[in-house]
Protein backbone atom coordinates (compact mmCIF):
# COMPACT_ATOMS: atom_id res chain seq x y z
CA UNK A 1 0.00 0.00 0.00
CA UNK A 2 2.91 2.30 0.92
CA UNK A 3 4.48 1.66 -2.50
CA UNK A 4 1.15 2.42 -4.14
CA UNK A 5 0.97 5.85 -2.47
CA UNK A 6 4.56 6.48 -3.46
CA UNK A 7 3.80 5.77 -7.12
CA UNK A 8 0.71 8.02 -7.15
CA UNK A 9 2.60 10.69 -5.20
CA UNK A 10 5.50 10.64 -7.69
CA UNK A 11 3.16 11.06 -10.66
CA UNK A 12 1.22 13.78 -8.82
CA UNK A 13 4.41 15.73 -8.06
CA UNK A 14 5.46 15.43 -11.69
CA UNK A 15 2.26 17.22 -12.74
CA UNK A 16 2.91 20.24 -10.49
CA UNK A 17 4.94 22.18 -13.14
CA UNK A 18 1.76 22.50 -15.20
CA UNK A 19 0.91 25.27 -12.72
CA UNK A 20 3.79 27.32 -14.21
CA UNK A 21 2.27 27.24 -17.70
CA UNK A 22 0.74 30.66 -17.61
CA UNK A 23 3.78 32.26 -15.98
CA UNK A 24 6.23 31.31 -18.73
CA UNK A 25 9.77 32.67 -18.51
CA UNK A 26 13.00 31.16 -17.30
CA UNK A 27 11.49 28.85 -14.67
CA UNK A 28 9.22 27.26 -17.26
CA UNK A 29 12.06 26.86 -19.73
CA UNK A 30 14.34 25.18 -17.18
CA UNK A 31 11.55 22.92 -15.91
CA UNK A 32 10.95 21.64 -19.45
CA UNK A 33 14.65 20.99 -19.78
CA UNK A 34 14.75 19.09 -16.46
CA UNK A 35 11.79 16.96 -17.58
CA UNK A 36 13.43 16.09 -20.90
CA UNK A 37 16.42 14.78 -18.96
CA UNK A 38 14.07 13.10 -16.50
CA UNK A 39 12.77 10.95 -19.38
CA UNK A 40 16.36 9.85 -20.04
CA UNK A 41 16.95 9.41 -16.29
CA UNK A 42 13.97 7.05 -16.01
CA UNK A 43 15.28 5.14 -19.03
CA UNK A 44 18.57 4.62 -17.16
CA UNK A 45 16.61 3.76 -14.00
CA UNK A 46 14.64 1.10 -15.88
CA UNK A 47 17.42 -0.40 -18.00
CA UNK A 48 20.48 -0.19 -15.76
CA UNK A 49 19.15 -0.20 -12.24
CA UNK A 50 15.92 -2.19 -12.50
CA UNK A 51 16.73 -4.58 -15.36
CA UNK A 52 20.45 -4.87 -14.57
CA UNK A 53 21.60 -4.20 -18.14
CA UNK A 54 25.01 -2.45 -18.15
CA UNK A 55 24.23 0.16 -20.79
CA UNK A 56 25.88 3.59 -21.03
CA UNK A 57 24.76 4.73 -24.47
CA UNK A 58 21.89 6.98 -23.37
CA UNK A 59 23.27 10.04 -25.14
CA UNK A 60 23.54 7.97 -28.33
CA UNK A 61 19.95 6.72 -28.34
CA UNK A 62 18.79 10.23 -27.43
CA UNK A 63 20.88 11.72 -30.26
CA UNK A 64 19.53 9.21 -32.79
CA UNK A 65 16.01 10.38 -31.97
CA UNK A 66 17.02 14.04 -32.18
CA UNK A 67 19.17 14.00 -35.32
CA UNK A 68 16.88 11.47 -37.04
CA UNK A 69 13.92 13.80 -36.57
CA UNK A 70 15.77 16.76 -38.08
CA UNK A 71 17.23 14.82 -41.01
CA UNK A 72 13.94 13.11 -41.89
CA UNK A 73 11.88 16.31 -41.71
CA UNK A 74 14.36 18.79 -43.15
CA UNK A 75 16.11 16.69 -45.82
CA UNK A 76 13.56 13.99 -46.66
CA UNK A 77 10.54 16.23 -45.95
CA UNK A 78 8.74 13.63 -43.83
CA UNK A 79 5.82 14.68 -41.62
CA UNK A 80 7.11 15.59 -38.16
CA UNK A 81 5.28 12.97 -36.11
CA UNK A 82 6.29 10.17 -38.51
CA UNK A 83 9.90 11.38 -38.43
CA UNK A 84 9.90 11.41 -34.63
CA UNK A 85 8.46 7.90 -34.41
CA UNK A 86 10.77 6.38 -37.02
CA UNK A 87 13.83 8.05 -35.44
CA UNK A 88 12.76 6.78 -32.03
CA UNK A 89 12.27 3.31 -33.52
CA UNK A 90 15.80 3.38 -34.94
CA UNK A 91 17.32 3.93 -31.48
CA UNK A 92 16.39 0.40 -30.25
CA UNK A 93 17.92 -1.03 -33.45
CA UNK A 94 21.30 0.38 -32.34
CA UNK A 95 20.72 -0.64 -28.71
CA UNK A 96 19.68 -4.17 -29.62
CA UNK A 97 22.60 -4.62 -32.06
CA UNK A 98 24.94 -3.59 -29.24
CA UNK A 99 23.22 -5.99 -26.85
CA UNK A 100 23.40 -8.89 -29.33
CA UNK A 101 27.03 -8.11 -30.18
CA UNK A 102 28.13 -8.08 -26.57
CA UNK A 103 26.11 -11.07 -25.47
CA UNK A 104 29.27 -13.13 -24.87
CA UNK A 105 30.79 -10.43 -22.67
CA UNK A 106 29.92 -9.77 -19.08
CA UNK A 107 29.13 -6.76 -16.91
CA UNK A 108 31.67 -4.00 -17.15
CA UNK A 109 32.89 -4.95 -20.65
CA UNK A 110 29.37 -4.41 -21.97
CA UNK A 111 29.26 -1.08 -20.13
CA UNK A 112 32.55 -0.14 -21.73
CA UNK A 113 31.37 -1.01 -25.24
CA UNK A 114 28.28 1.17 -24.90
CA UNK A 115 30.36 3.87 -23.18
CA UNK A 116 32.74 3.81 -26.16
CA UNK A 117 29.76 4.26 -28.45
CA UNK A 118 28.85 7.32 -26.36
CA UNK A 119 32.40 8.68 -26.80
CA UNK A 120 32.43 7.89 -30.52
CA UNK A 121 29.02 9.24 -31.49
CA UNK A 122 29.79 12.99 -31.12
CA UNK A 123 32.97 12.43 -33.16
CA UNK A 124 30.84 10.77 -35.85
CA UNK A 125 28.47 13.74 -35.78
CA UNK A 126 31.50 16.04 -36.22
CA UNK A 127 32.84 13.92 -39.08
CA UNK A 128 29.43 14.11 -40.82
CA UNK A 129 29.16 17.85 -40.29
CA UNK A 130 27.82 18.52 -43.80
CA UNK A 131 24.60 16.80 -42.73
CA UNK A 132 24.65 17.20 -38.95
CA UNK A 133 26.25 20.62 -38.56
CA UNK A 134 28.93 19.12 -36.27
CA UNK A 135 29.88 21.40 -33.39
CA UNK A 136 28.06 24.36 -34.96
CA UNK A 137 24.85 22.34 -34.75
CA UNK A 138 21.47 22.46 -36.45
CA UNK A 139 18.52 24.73 -35.75
CA UNK A 140 15.07 23.20 -35.87
CA UNK A 141 11.68 24.83 -35.59
CA UNK A 142 9.81 21.49 -35.38
CA UNK A 143 6.61 21.62 -33.34
CA UNK A 144 7.01 25.31 -32.56
CA UNK A 145 6.29 26.00 -36.25
CA UNK A 146 2.62 25.13 -35.71
CA UNK A 147 2.06 25.39 -31.96
CA UNK A 148 2.97 27.78 -29.19
CA UNK A 149 5.89 27.25 -26.83
CA UNK A 150 3.48 26.81 -23.90
CA UNK A 151 1.66 23.98 -25.67
CA UNK A 152 5.00 22.32 -26.35
CA UNK A 153 5.90 22.73 -22.68
CA UNK A 154 2.63 21.00 -21.70
CA UNK A 155 3.42 18.19 -24.17
CA UNK A 156 6.88 17.74 -22.59
CA UNK A 157 5.43 17.55 -19.07
CA UNK A 158 2.63 15.18 -20.07
CA UNK A 159 4.96 12.93 -22.09
CA UNK A 160 7.29 12.70 -19.10
CA UNK A 161 4.36 11.80 -16.84
CA UNK A 162 3.20 9.13 -19.34
CA UNK A 163 6.77 7.71 -19.58
CA UNK A 164 7.19 7.60 -15.78
CA UNK A 165 3.72 6.06 -15.34
CA UNK A 166 4.59 3.46 -17.96
CA UNK A 167 7.87 2.54 -16.24
CA UNK A 168 6.24 2.45 -12.81
CA UNK A 169 3.44 0.28 -14.24
CA UNK A 170 5.75 -2.13 -16.07
CA UNK A 171 7.87 -2.70 -12.97
CA UNK A 172 4.72 -3.85 -11.18
CA UNK A 173 3.82 -6.40 -13.87
CA UNK A 174 5.12 -9.96 -14.25
CA UNK A 175 7.61 -8.68 -16.86
CA UNK A 176 8.92 -6.09 -14.39
CA UNK A 177 9.30 -8.68 -11.66
CA UNK A 178 11.23 -10.97 -13.99
CA UNK A 179 13.48 -8.06 -15.01
CA UNK A 180 14.14 -7.36 -11.31
CA UNK A 181 14.96 -11.02 -10.84
CA UNK A 182 17.36 -10.90 -13.81
CA UNK A 183 19.09 -7.84 -12.35
CA UNK A 184 19.47 -9.60 -9.00
CA UNK A 185 20.54 -13.02 -10.25
CA UNK A 186 20.69 -13.69 -13.97
CA UNK A 187 21.80 -17.32 -13.67
CA UNK A 188 19.16 -18.21 -11.10
CA UNK A 189 16.47 -16.68 -13.33
CA UNK A 190 17.69 -18.83 -16.21
CA UNK A 191 17.84 -21.88 -13.94
CA UNK A 192 14.15 -21.61 -13.08
CA UNK A 193 13.34 -21.86 -16.78
CA UNK A 194 12.80 -18.20 -17.71
CA UNK A 195 14.01 -17.12 -21.14
CA UNK A 196 16.13 -14.21 -19.89
CA UNK A 197 17.34 -13.35 -23.39
CA UNK A 198 13.79 -12.45 -24.47
CA UNK A 199 13.25 -10.22 -21.44
CA UNK A 200 16.60 -8.45 -21.83
CA UNK A 201 15.81 -7.84 -25.49
CA UNK A 202 12.46 -6.39 -24.48
CA UNK A 203 14.10 -4.15 -21.87
CA UNK A 204 16.59 -2.80 -24.43
CA UNK A 205 13.85 -2.23 -27.01
CA UNK A 206 11.55 -0.37 -24.62
CA UNK A 207 14.33 1.71 -23.03
CA UNK A 208 16.03 2.72 -26.28
CA UNK A 209 12.71 3.56 -27.98
CA UNK A 210 11.70 5.85 -25.13
CA UNK A 211 15.18 7.39 -25.04
CA UNK A 212 14.95 8.04 -28.80
CA UNK A 213 11.49 9.54 -28.41
CA UNK A 214 12.82 11.72 -25.59
CA UNK A 215 15.61 12.85 -27.92
CA UNK A 216 13.11 13.73 -30.65
CA UNK A 217 11.10 15.75 -28.15
CA UNK A 218 14.31 17.37 -26.84
CA UNK A 219 15.24 18.82 -30.21
CA UNK A 220 11.70 20.13 -30.71
CA UNK A 221 11.83 21.86 -27.34
CA UNK A 222 15.35 23.30 -27.50
CA UNK A 223 15.15 24.06 -31.24
CA UNK A 224 18.85 23.26 -31.60
CA UNK A 225 21.28 20.37 -31.29
CA UNK A 226 25.02 20.03 -31.79
CA UNK A 227 27.67 17.41 -31.06
CA UNK A 228 28.45 19.31 -27.83
CA UNK A 229 24.95 18.51 -26.51
CA UNK A 230 25.53 14.78 -26.86
CA UNK A 231 29.09 14.53 -25.58
CA UNK A 232 30.01 11.63 -23.35
CA UNK A 233 29.28 13.76 -20.27
CA UNK A 234 25.61 13.84 -21.28
CA UNK A 235 25.46 10.07 -20.88
CA UNK A 236 27.20 10.39 -17.51
CA UNK A 237 24.76 13.06 -16.31
CA UNK A 238 21.84 10.87 -17.41
CA UNK A 239 23.32 7.93 -15.52
CA UNK A 240 23.87 10.11 -12.46
CA UNK A 241 20.14 11.03 -12.34
CA UNK A 242 18.89 7.72 -10.83
CA UNK A 243 22.21 7.08 -9.08
CA UNK A 244 22.22 10.36 -7.17
CA UNK A 245 18.47 10.43 -6.65
CA UNK A 246 18.28 6.83 -5.48
CA UNK A 247 17.29 3.94 -7.71
CA UNK A 248 15.37 1.98 -5.09
CA UNK A 249 12.63 4.59 -4.81
CA UNK A 250 10.18 5.59 -7.56
CA UNK A 251 10.71 9.32 -7.07
CA UNK A 252 14.52 8.89 -6.87
CA UNK A 253 15.22 9.88 -10.49
CA UNK A 254 13.02 12.95 -10.03
CA UNK A 255 15.20 14.19 -7.16
CA UNK A 256 18.28 13.16 -9.15
CA UNK A 257 17.19 15.16 -12.22
CA UNK A 258 16.50 18.23 -10.09
CA UNK A 259 19.93 17.84 -8.56
CA UNK A 260 21.97 17.03 -11.68
CA UNK A 261 20.34 19.64 -13.94
CA UNK A 262 19.65 22.40 -11.42
CA UNK A 263 22.93 22.35 -9.49
CA UNK A 264 24.88 23.62 -12.53
CA UNK A 265 22.26 26.40 -12.90
CA UNK A 266 22.74 27.37 -9.24
CA UNK A 267 26.52 27.30 -9.61
CA UNK A 268 26.53 29.79 -12.51
CA UNK A 269 27.74 32.66 -10.23
CA UNK A 270 30.83 30.57 -9.36
CA UNK A 271 31.25 29.19 -12.87
CA UNK A 272 35.01 29.04 -12.56
CA UNK A 273 34.75 26.60 -9.65
CA UNK A 274 31.66 24.83 -10.93
CA UNK A 275 33.33 21.52 -11.86
CA UNK A 276 35.10 21.31 -8.50
CA UNK A 277 31.84 21.71 -6.57
CA UNK A 278 30.00 19.41 -8.96
CA UNK A 279 32.59 16.63 -8.61
CA UNK A 280 32.86 17.03 -4.84
CA UNK A 281 29.09 16.96 -4.39
CA UNK A 282 28.90 13.73 -6.41
CA UNK A 283 31.70 12.12 -4.41
CA UNK A 284 30.14 13.15 -1.09
CA UNK A 285 26.71 11.84 -2.04
CA UNK A 286 28.08 8.52 -3.31
CA UNK A 287 30.27 8.05 -0.23
CA UNK A 288 27.89 9.36 2.45
CA UNK A 289 24.54 8.41 0.88
CA UNK A 290 25.33 5.30 -1.19
CA UNK A 291 21.63 4.60 -1.75
CA UNK A 292 21.02 8.10 -3.09
CA UNK A 293 19.11 11.15 -1.92
CA UNK A 294 15.56 9.82 -1.92
CA UNK A 295 15.93 6.89 0.54
CA UNK A 296 17.91 9.13 2.91
CA UNK A 297 15.29 11.85 2.65
CA UNK A 298 12.58 9.30 3.33
CA UNK A 299 14.41 8.09 6.43
CA UNK A 300 14.66 11.69 7.70
CA UNK A 301 10.90 12.22 7.17
CA UNK A 302 10.10 8.97 8.93
CA UNK A 303 12.27 9.97 11.91
CA UNK A 304 10.53 13.36 12.12
CA UNK A 305 7.11 11.68 11.91
CA UNK A 306 8.00 9.20 14.64
CA UNK A 307 9.22 12.03 16.87
CA UNK A 308 5.97 13.93 16.37
CA UNK A 309 3.91 10.83 17.18
CA UNK B 1 51.35 8.16 -31.34
CA UNK B 2 51.48 4.64 -29.89
CA UNK B 3 54.54 5.57 -27.84
CA UNK B 4 52.76 8.47 -26.16
CA UNK B 5 49.56 6.50 -25.69
CA UNK B 6 51.51 3.67 -24.09
CA UNK B 7 52.34 5.74 -20.98
CA UNK B 8 48.79 6.44 -19.74
CA UNK B 9 47.94 2.88 -20.83
CA UNK B 10 50.74 1.61 -18.60
CA UNK B 11 49.37 3.80 -15.82
CA UNK B 12 45.89 2.30 -16.20
CA UNK B 13 47.34 -1.22 -16.42
CA UNK B 14 49.52 -0.79 -13.30
CA UNK B 15 46.64 0.62 -11.24
CA UNK B 16 44.07 -1.89 -12.44
CA UNK B 17 46.47 -4.83 -12.39
CA UNK B 18 47.35 -4.26 -8.74
CA UNK B 19 44.30 -2.61 -7.17
CA UNK B 20 41.57 -4.01 -9.42
CA UNK B 21 40.10 -0.50 -9.63
CA UNK B 22 39.41 1.14 -13.01
CA UNK B 23 40.58 4.73 -12.51
CA UNK B 24 39.07 7.05 -15.13
CA UNK B 25 40.55 10.17 -13.53
CA UNK B 26 44.09 9.15 -14.41
CA UNK B 27 44.22 11.25 -17.62
CA UNK B 28 42.90 14.39 -15.93
CA UNK B 29 45.35 13.96 -13.06
CA UNK B 30 48.17 13.43 -15.60
CA UNK B 31 47.21 16.63 -17.45
CA UNK B 32 47.01 18.44 -14.10
CA UNK B 33 50.64 17.38 -13.62
CA UNK B 34 51.39 18.63 -17.14
CA UNK B 35 50.00 22.06 -16.21
CA UNK B 36 52.02 22.04 -12.95
CA UNK B 37 55.12 21.25 -15.04
CA UNK B 38 54.29 24.13 -17.39
CA UNK B 39 53.88 26.49 -14.39
CA UNK B 40 57.46 25.82 -13.21
CA UNK B 41 58.90 25.51 -16.71
CA UNK B 42 60.63 28.87 -16.76
CA UNK B 43 62.81 28.04 -13.72
CA UNK B 44 64.27 24.70 -14.83
CA UNK B 45 62.85 22.13 -17.25
CA UNK B 46 64.17 19.13 -15.31
CA UNK B 47 62.91 20.45 -11.98
CA UNK B 48 59.53 21.35 -13.49
CA UNK B 49 59.08 17.83 -14.88
CA UNK B 50 60.11 16.32 -11.54
CA UNK B 51 57.64 18.54 -9.66
CA UNK B 52 54.82 17.58 -12.05
CA UNK B 53 55.54 13.87 -11.67
CA UNK B 54 55.86 14.06 -7.86
CA UNK B 55 52.62 16.06 -7.57
CA UNK B 56 50.79 13.42 -9.64
CA UNK B 57 52.29 10.60 -7.57
CA UNK B 58 51.11 12.27 -4.36
CA UNK B 59 47.62 12.91 -5.79
CA UNK B 60 47.32 9.29 -6.94
CA UNK B 61 48.60 8.03 -3.57
CA UNK B 62 46.20 10.17 -1.54
CA UNK B 63 43.12 9.48 -3.67
CA UNK B 64 43.71 5.76 -3.40
CA UNK B 65 44.38 5.91 0.34
CA UNK B 66 41.56 8.24 1.33
CA UNK B 67 38.85 7.45 -1.18
CA UNK B 68 39.24 4.35 -3.35
CA UNK B 69 40.67 1.76 -0.96
CA UNK B 70 38.04 2.41 1.75
CA UNK B 71 35.26 2.09 -0.86
CA UNK B 72 36.89 -1.06 -2.24
CA UNK B 73 36.99 -2.57 1.27
CA UNK B 74 33.26 -1.91 1.59
CA UNK B 75 32.73 -3.97 -1.57
CA UNK B 76 32.43 -1.30 -4.30
CA UNK B 77 31.98 -2.63 -7.82
CA UNK B 78 33.43 -1.47 -11.17
CA UNK B 79 30.43 0.75 -11.93
CA UNK B 80 30.77 2.55 -8.61
CA UNK B 81 34.49 3.13 -9.23
CA UNK B 82 33.68 4.36 -12.71
CA UNK B 83 31.35 7.00 -11.26
CA UNK B 84 33.63 7.93 -8.35
CA UNK B 85 36.74 8.30 -10.48
CA UNK B 86 34.88 10.32 -13.13
CA UNK B 87 33.76 12.62 -10.28
CA UNK B 88 37.38 12.87 -9.11
CA UNK B 89 38.21 13.79 -12.72
CA UNK B 90 35.61 16.59 -12.57
CA UNK B 91 37.27 17.96 -9.43
CA UNK B 92 40.74 18.05 -11.02
CA UNK B 93 39.46 19.47 -14.29
CA UNK B 94 37.75 22.16 -12.20
CA UNK B 95 41.01 22.80 -10.35
CA UNK B 96 42.79 23.25 -13.68
CA UNK B 97 40.22 25.89 -14.67
CA UNK B 98 40.45 27.59 -11.28
CA UNK B 99 44.22 27.58 -10.77
CA UNK B 100 45.82 28.03 -14.18
CA UNK B 101 45.29 31.22 -16.11
CA UNK B 102 45.58 29.70 -19.60
CA UNK B 103 43.21 27.07 -21.03
CA UNK B 104 45.70 25.92 -23.63
CA UNK B 105 49.41 25.32 -23.07
CA UNK B 106 52.36 23.92 -24.93
CA UNK B 107 55.42 22.44 -23.23
CA UNK B 108 58.38 23.56 -25.28
CA UNK B 109 60.84 20.73 -24.73
CA UNK B 110 64.10 20.86 -26.74
CA UNK B 111 63.48 19.44 -30.23
CA UNK B 112 65.56 16.47 -31.28
CA UNK B 113 64.45 16.08 -34.87
CA UNK B 114 62.86 13.29 -36.86
CA UNK B 115 63.87 9.93 -38.31
CA UNK B 116 62.82 8.03 -41.44
CA UNK B 117 61.06 4.75 -40.72
CA UNK B 118 60.05 2.76 -43.83
CA UNK B 119 59.23 5.88 -45.80
CA UNK B 120 57.43 7.59 -42.91
CA UNK B 121 58.85 10.48 -40.95
CA UNK B 122 58.63 9.84 -37.22
CA UNK B 123 59.62 12.31 -34.52
CA UNK B 124 62.36 11.08 -32.22
CA UNK B 125 60.24 12.28 -29.37
CA UNK B 126 57.60 9.62 -30.06
CA UNK B 127 60.33 6.96 -30.22
CA UNK B 128 61.69 8.17 -26.87
CA UNK B 129 58.19 7.96 -25.37
CA UNK B 130 57.88 4.38 -26.59
CA UNK B 131 61.35 3.42 -25.36
CA UNK B 132 60.52 5.02 -22.02
CA UNK B 133 57.32 2.95 -21.82
CA UNK B 134 59.19 -0.28 -22.65
CA UNK B 135 61.95 0.47 -20.14
CA UNK B 136 59.32 1.26 -17.48
CA UNK B 137 57.59 -1.99 -18.24
CA UNK B 138 60.84 -3.97 -17.97
CA UNK B 139 61.70 -2.20 -14.71
CA UNK B 140 58.27 -3.08 -13.30
CA UNK B 141 58.71 -6.72 -14.34
CA UNK B 142 62.25 -6.86 -12.88
CA UNK B 143 61.03 -5.30 -9.65
CA UNK B 144 58.29 -7.91 -9.44
CA UNK B 145 60.87 -10.69 -9.77
CA UNK B 146 63.72 -9.34 -7.64
CA UNK B 147 62.55 -6.86 -5.03
CA UNK B 148 60.40 -7.10 -1.92
CA UNK B 149 58.17 -4.25 -3.08
CA UNK B 150 57.63 -5.89 -6.47
CA UNK B 151 56.85 -9.24 -4.89
CA UNK B 152 54.33 -7.61 -2.58
CA UNK B 153 52.67 -5.99 -5.66
CA UNK B 154 52.43 -9.35 -7.35
CA UNK B 155 51.13 -11.10 -4.25
CA UNK B 156 48.52 -8.40 -3.67
CA UNK B 157 47.28 -8.52 -7.25
CA UNK B 158 47.09 -12.34 -7.25
CA UNK B 159 45.48 -12.99 -3.88
CA UNK B 160 44.53 -10.06 -1.70
CA UNK B 161 43.37 -12.08 1.32
CA UNK B 162 46.49 -14.24 1.38
CA UNK B 163 48.70 -11.18 0.92
CA UNK B 164 47.06 -9.56 3.96
CA UNK B 165 47.47 -12.80 5.91
CA UNK B 166 51.23 -12.93 5.33
CA UNK B 167 51.57 -9.37 6.59
CA UNK B 168 51.80 -7.36 3.38
CA UNK B 169 50.52 -3.84 3.91
CA UNK B 170 48.09 -4.01 0.99
CA UNK B 171 46.71 -0.51 1.58
CA UNK B 172 50.19 0.91 1.06
CA UNK B 173 50.75 -1.29 -2.01
CA UNK B 174 47.50 0.00 -3.54
CA UNK B 175 48.35 3.62 -2.80
CA UNK B 176 51.85 3.21 -4.21
CA UNK B 177 50.49 1.59 -7.40
CA UNK B 178 47.96 4.40 -7.82
CA UNK B 179 50.74 6.98 -7.35
CA UNK B 180 52.94 5.25 -9.95
CA UNK B 181 50.01 5.03 -12.38
CA UNK B 182 49.23 8.75 -12.07
CA UNK B 183 52.94 9.63 -12.39
CA UNK B 184 53.10 7.61 -15.64
CA UNK B 185 50.01 9.44 -16.89
CA UNK B 186 51.77 12.72 -16.07
CA UNK B 187 54.82 11.71 -18.14
CA UNK B 188 52.43 10.80 -20.98
CA UNK B 189 50.77 14.22 -20.65
CA UNK B 190 54.18 15.96 -20.74
CA UNK B 191 55.10 14.12 -23.97
CA UNK B 192 51.65 14.94 -25.37
CA UNK B 193 51.97 18.58 -24.35
CA UNK B 194 55.31 18.91 -26.07
CA UNK B 195 54.08 17.44 -29.37
CA UNK B 196 50.55 18.86 -29.40
CA UNK B 197 48.81 21.25 -27.01
CA UNK B 198 47.48 20.48 -23.56
CA UNK B 199 43.96 21.81 -23.05
CA UNK B 200 41.76 21.78 -19.97
CA UNK B 201 39.80 18.86 -21.39
CA UNK B 202 42.82 16.94 -22.76
CA UNK B 203 42.85 14.80 -19.62
CA UNK B 204 39.58 13.14 -20.56
CA UNK B 205 40.83 12.34 -24.07
CA UNK B 206 44.08 10.96 -22.68
CA UNK B 207 42.37 9.05 -19.86
CA UNK B 208 39.53 7.57 -21.89
CA UNK B 209 41.87 6.68 -24.72
CA UNK B 210 44.36 5.18 -22.25
CA UNK B 211 41.61 3.14 -20.66
CA UNK B 212 40.17 2.01 -23.99
CA UNK B 213 43.56 0.93 -25.28
CA UNK B 214 44.24 -0.88 -22.00
CA UNK B 215 40.89 -2.71 -22.29
CA UNK B 216 41.72 -3.76 -25.86
CA UNK B 217 45.09 -5.10 -24.74
CA UNK B 218 43.45 -6.98 -21.87
CA UNK B 219 42.99 -4.68 -18.90
CA UNK B 220 45.59 -5.23 -16.20
CA UNK B 221 47.81 -7.02 -18.72
CA UNK B 222 50.82 -4.70 -19.06
CA UNK B 223 52.28 -6.32 -22.22
CA UNK B 224 48.83 -6.44 -23.81
CA UNK B 225 48.41 -2.74 -23.07
CA UNK B 226 51.72 -1.89 -24.74
CA UNK B 227 50.97 -3.90 -27.88
CA UNK B 228 47.48 -2.44 -28.03
CA UNK B 229 48.88 1.12 -27.66
CA UNK B 230 51.21 0.54 -30.60
CA UNK B 231 48.46 -0.92 -32.80
CA UNK B 232 45.98 1.81 -31.87
CA UNK B 233 48.60 4.50 -32.40
CA UNK B 234 49.23 3.18 -35.89
CA UNK B 235 45.51 2.90 -36.60
CA UNK B 236 45.07 6.55 -35.59
CA UNK B 237 47.98 7.74 -37.69
CA UNK B 238 46.96 5.77 -40.79
CA UNK B 239 43.25 6.56 -40.55
CA UNK B 240 44.11 10.25 -40.14
CA UNK B 241 46.39 10.02 -43.19
CA UNK B 242 43.83 8.13 -45.32
CA UNK B 243 40.48 9.64 -44.30
CA UNK B 244 41.37 12.95 -42.66
CA UNK B 245 41.67 14.06 -39.04
CA UNK B 246 37.93 14.18 -38.33
CA UNK B 247 37.55 10.43 -39.00
CA UNK B 248 40.61 9.46 -36.93
CA UNK B 249 38.82 8.97 -33.60
CA UNK B 250 35.67 7.53 -35.19
CA UNK B 251 37.68 4.75 -36.87
CA UNK B 252 39.70 4.11 -33.72
CA UNK B 253 36.59 3.74 -31.55
CA UNK B 254 34.85 1.60 -34.16
CA UNK B 255 37.81 -0.78 -34.27
CA UNK B 256 37.95 -0.89 -30.49
CA UNK B 257 34.21 -1.67 -30.28
CA UNK B 258 34.65 -4.47 -32.84
CA UNK B 259 37.67 -5.86 -30.94
CA UNK B 260 35.69 -5.81 -27.70
CA UNK B 261 32.79 -7.59 -29.38
CA UNK B 262 35.05 -10.29 -30.85
CA UNK B 263 37.44 -10.62 -27.90
CA UNK B 264 35.73 -9.19 -24.81
CA UNK B 265 38.83 -9.82 -22.67
CA UNK B 266 41.18 -8.02 -25.01
CA UNK B 267 43.97 -9.11 -27.35
CA UNK B 268 46.08 -10.88 -24.72
CA UNK B 269 43.32 -11.45 -22.18
CA UNK B 270 42.82 -9.73 -18.86
CA UNK B 271 44.84 -10.62 -15.78
CA UNK B 272 41.79 -9.76 -13.73
CA UNK B 273 38.13 -10.03 -14.55
CA UNK B 274 36.02 -6.94 -14.67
Amino acid sequence: MKGHYEKIGTIGILLIPLLFVLRGGYLQEVTGYVYLFLIQGYVAWFLFFKSGQPFFGYSVTMAIGAYGTIVLTEIFKWPLLGAMMISAAFAPVVGVILFLSTIRAKGFYVSMTSFLLAIMFPQLINALQDITGGRSGLYFSGMTAFMGYKTLYIIVILTTVVVVTFFVWIMGTKTGRILTLISENDRLTQAVGINTFRYKLLAYTIACFISGLGGALYVNYTGFISSIDIEVFTTLYIFFIPLIGGSSVFFGPFLGALFVILIPELLVPVERYYRIFFGLIFILIIVLLPKGLAPSLRRVFEKIRKKNV
Amino acid sequence: MGGILSLPVLGVAVIYGITGIPNFAIGVIGVFGGFVTWYFFSSSIGLAIAIGIVVCFIIGFIIQRVLLTPISEKGGDSTLFFIITVSVGFVFEGMLRAIFPRPNISLELPRIGTMNLGGFTVEWFKIIALVFAIVTLIVIRLMEEHTEIGKSWQATSQNLKLAKLVGIKTTQVFSFASGIGCALACIGAIFWGSLYNLQLSSGWDLGFMGFIVAVVGGIGNIWGGLISALIMGMVMSFSGYLFGGEWQSVILYLIVIIVLIIAPKGILGSERSL
